[in-house]
């Protein structure tokens, strides 16, 4: 695109559209594979959504992609105006698809600020061998029925004696005359001689010009080019007149001579009247149908979105600031009281709204799931089908973000090892075909997701076999319970899959997973019973940005820990206090032993409650493990607004356990703990702050 | 400043037009994402002219452009068109599209089109 209006805008409307276009076509393809037919509306839709793609990239000068966009286009034109019976439809998915395949990986070069140089000229090769075939299969076919075939759009070809074509006799007749230039790259010069002619109608009659085979033959914009439009016509108005005409009505008019004569009597070219036939047939072709299915959206930039959410989270907080100030204490305030419960309630409705805006519903996400099980099953040689429920359910952009790469795992994970092949399935009385099931709803303020299949299970002993060889069970092998032996496979470094396959079992294991969710503070669950399948639960928060937290306090430090990872809070006496070999304290509760940690040693705070009896005890848990904290007392349960910590702190030193800091209703700082990484840390030594 | 109406279902295509034409001294009345809409925001706006893509959803440009032609015979439509789509230009310009442009397009070339357009 010309530097003039190449700027970020232009190219993030260029991508999200794109990326947009193509998970459609990806979409209506699947959907096309699963009825096993091109209809004529997903044909017209493919045809429409590469042309608009040919477009936006010329116009963005991605010559790659529009090059590939262009091809496939042609190939659907090809296929809606031909209609041809023969579809190898297989063969046609798997080209439309890898186009899209190139047109994505091209636009994700471009996102990440890399040139777009991919090579597409391999692909396009094969699509135009493609429609070669295709074309010479129709026209055997119409040769066969005895009907001619019909003209094709392809008009590469110069013919070489367009201009001959013309009977000078008859061009000489009229009495007046015409040479027309067009400015250089103006384009499609026929067409544009063909609105000359068209204009010239209005006040000329027995027009006939050369090359007369504008129309049918796209050699003839070379001669345009090279010799001018020559255009022969009879019209009672004067020179002058039809001189302003033309200056007029022309666009891109480079030059042009006008001569008058003064002969009379000629013939009427019957060219005219064969191109209104032309057209008129050609006017049936597209009768759209088609019904788009596009909701009436806009697109924000999501970085204005979490400033927005960054704003009302400061809103919140001033909100409390006010209502909460220490110099209204004591004092009798109805009025104030009574704006004080509107404000209150306004800004909780803008928070809501706020947040409702960033939820996007999980259907993108899920959609993107038909084409790896499409894709896998098939070289994988299962008949697999994929069943979503609930795609519309809605959660935070932040945490779309974090699932797609677990779910395409466990998705994998489910078509690789979980589904037999049909032949092991017909054996056990199954049916042929496996079911996955992917399924999400809300429950509480948390969303589910559940990733099912009806496979071969897990396998309870070769897990535990397993576990046992790496060392990882812990307690008695007969007081685990099912759903503790499933969770091994979450460990990491463990895989039961001793061969790794393209798809999954590249180390890349189920751990990663369970540490992705766990992120965004969710769980993973799992449930199977052998031979018949696996169901695996994640569970996730609604929203990362505000999160519900019990603020503690220690010394001067105000810290809040995530309700969910909150086991329970109770007071503890200083006898409780066990010091193992390594002078580690523990707890005992309820006779299991848990590593007590005070923070006031942890982050250094100078406090005056040091006796355990003095203050207050949290038992914080995060994937099944749990620690007891000491602290100097609770304020109470708040929702608090997450804010990243300042870079400068950040890069200055990597301290464990914390993940953000918020602001108090009463101005103060307080610090988020991170409860996993605070256990993890602490497992791998006491950690020095 | 004379209004302009863009009709185009490419967000994209609607954002570079109009950066392209508010720059260059037009005033963007309105857009549409499709004929369909093209044709009623016209009826609505009355622009001084139209920007129309061919290849929409719903209604397509040639169609909006007969449609709009019924009911105002002097409407000044530029058809925005691809290369390839020479047998709807065609059409197009049978029913009245006053010229057309080919994209990928130069800025000067569409503001010219339009202006010369105007001028007619």
């Amino acid at each position: 695109m010309s530097d003039n209006y190449s700027n970020d805008p232009m190219l993030d409307m260029f991508i999200f559209e794109t990326v947009q276009l193509i998970e459609q076509l990806e979409q209506s393809i699947i959907e096309i594979e699963r009825s096993n037919c091109y209809t004529e509306d997903s044909i017209n839709e493919i045809f429409r959504v590469m042309h608009t793609i040919k477009s936006s990239s010329a116009m963005m000068h991605y010559e790659n992609i529009s090059l590939i966009a262009h091809t496939i286009e042609d190939l659907f034109y090809f296929l809606r105006e031909e209609k041809p019976k023969k579809i190898d439809c297989l063969k046609l998915t798997d080209i439309v698809l890898e186009s899209a395949d190139f047109i994505k990986h091209e636009t994700d070069k471009i996102v990440e600020g890399r040139k777009s140089d991919g090579d597409g000229s391999e692909l396009i090769r094969r699509i135009k061998n493609y429609l070669s075939r295709l074309k010479a299969d129709n026209s055997k076919e119409n040769a066969e029925k005895g009907k001619s075939p019909s003209k094709n759009e392809d008009t590469d070809s110069i013919s070489e004696d367009s201009s001959n074509q013309i009977n000078l006799s008859d061009f000489l007749q009229q009495n007046y005359k015409a040479v027309i230039y067009f400015e250089e790259g103006c384009q499609m010069e026929n067409v544009r001689a063909f609105l000359v002619i068209n204009n010239l109608k209005e006040i000329a009659e027995d027009i006939s010009y050369v090359p007369e085979d504008i129309i049918d033959n796209d050699g003839s914009i070379e001669i345009i080019k090279n010799n001018g439009f020559w255009i022969s016509f009879k019209s009672d108005r004067s020179y002058k007149e039809i001189h302003e005409f033309i200056s007029h009505n022309v666009v891109f008019l480079k030059e042009f001579e006008l001569y008058e004569t003064k002969s009379d009597g000629h013939q009427q070219l019957s060219t005219d009247n064969q191109n209104r036939k032309d057209l008129q047939d050609k006017e049936k072709i597209e009768e759209p149908q088609f019904v788009s299915t596009r909701q009436s959206i806009i697109s924000v930039n999501v970085h204005k979105l979490d400033k927005l959410m960054d704003l009302v989270g400061e809103l919140v907080i001033s909100e409390a600031m006010v209502l909460q100030n220490p110099d209204l204490n004591g004092l009798v305030l109805d009025n104030f009281l009574k704006s004080a419960r509107q404000l209150h309630k306004i800004t909780g409705e803008l928070q809501d709204a706020v947040m409702s805006i960033r939820m996007v519903s999980l259907s993108a996400t899920f959609q993107r799931m038909n084409r790896i099980v499409r894709d896998m099953s098939k070289k994988l040689g299962k008949d697999i089908r994929l069943e979503l429920i609930g795609e519309e359910t809605e959660v935070d952009k932040n945490i779309i973000d974090h699932i797609s790469d677990p779910l395409m795992h466990l998705i994998r994970n489910s078509v690789d090892h979980g589904i037999e092949n049909s032949e092991v399935r017909k054996a056990k009385n199954k049916p042929e075909f496996g079911t996955i099931t992917l399924e999400a709803k809300n429950s509480g303020g948390d969303v589910l997701i559940i990733i099912k299949d009806d496979g071969r299970g897990l396998n309870k002993e070769s897990i535990l076999s397993k576990a046992r060889r790496n060392g990882l069970i812990k307690k008695p092998e007969q007081e685990l319970t099912d759903k503790e032996v499933y969770s091994f496979i979450m460990l990491a470094g463990f895989s039961t899959k001793e061969e790794v396959s393209e798809y999954s079992g590249r180390g890349v294991g189920m751990d990663v997973v369970t540490k992705n969710i766990g992120a965004i503070g969710g769980t993973v669950s799992i449930d199977s019973v052998e031979g018949e399948g696996t169901a695996i639960t994640l569970k996730m928060p609604l929203t990362l940005a505000i999160i519900d937290s019990m603020t503690i306090k220690t010394g001067k430090s105000f810290f809040s820990v995530p309700i969910i990872s909150i086991r329970e809070s109770f007071k503890a006496e200083d006898g409780d206090i066990i010091i193992d070999s390594e002078g580690n304290e523990m707890i005992m509760i309820r006779g299991q032993c848990y590593t007590a940690v005070r923070l006031y040693e942890l982050y250094g705070i100078k406090t005056e409650i040091k006796n355990i009896s003095d203050g207050v005890m949290l038992m914080v848990e995060n994937d099944g493990k749990a620690i007891c904290i000491f602290a100097d007392e609770i304020i109470g349960e708040q929702e608090v607004v997450i804010k990243a910590l300042p870079g400068y702190i950040r890069n200055l030193k990597k301290i464990r356990g914390l993940s953000g800091c918020t602001l108090l209703g009463d101005g103060n700082i307080s610090l988020i703990l991170d409860v996993g990484d605070l256990i993890t840390s602490l497992e791998e030594g006491r950690m020095k702050i | 400043m004379k209004k302009v109406l863009i009709v185009d279902d490419a967000a994209f295509m609607r954002l570079t037009l109009k950066k392209i034409l508010e720059k260059n001294g037009f005033e963007i009345a309105g857009e549409a994402e499709n004929g369909d809409i093209g044709v009623k925001k016209y009826k609505e706006l009355k622009p001084d002219v139209v920007t129309m893509d061919i290849t929409m959803p719903i209604k397509d440009g040639v169609q909006a452009l007969k449609e709009i032609r019924t009911f105002d015979p002097d409407a000044r439509i530029v058809m925005i068109s691809a290369v390839g789509q020479k047998p709807f230009i065609y059409e197009a310009v049978m029913s009245g599209a006053k010229s057309f442009i080919v994209k990928p397009f130069e800025e000067k070339h569409l503001v010219k089109v339009l202006t010369q357009v105007l001028e007619m």
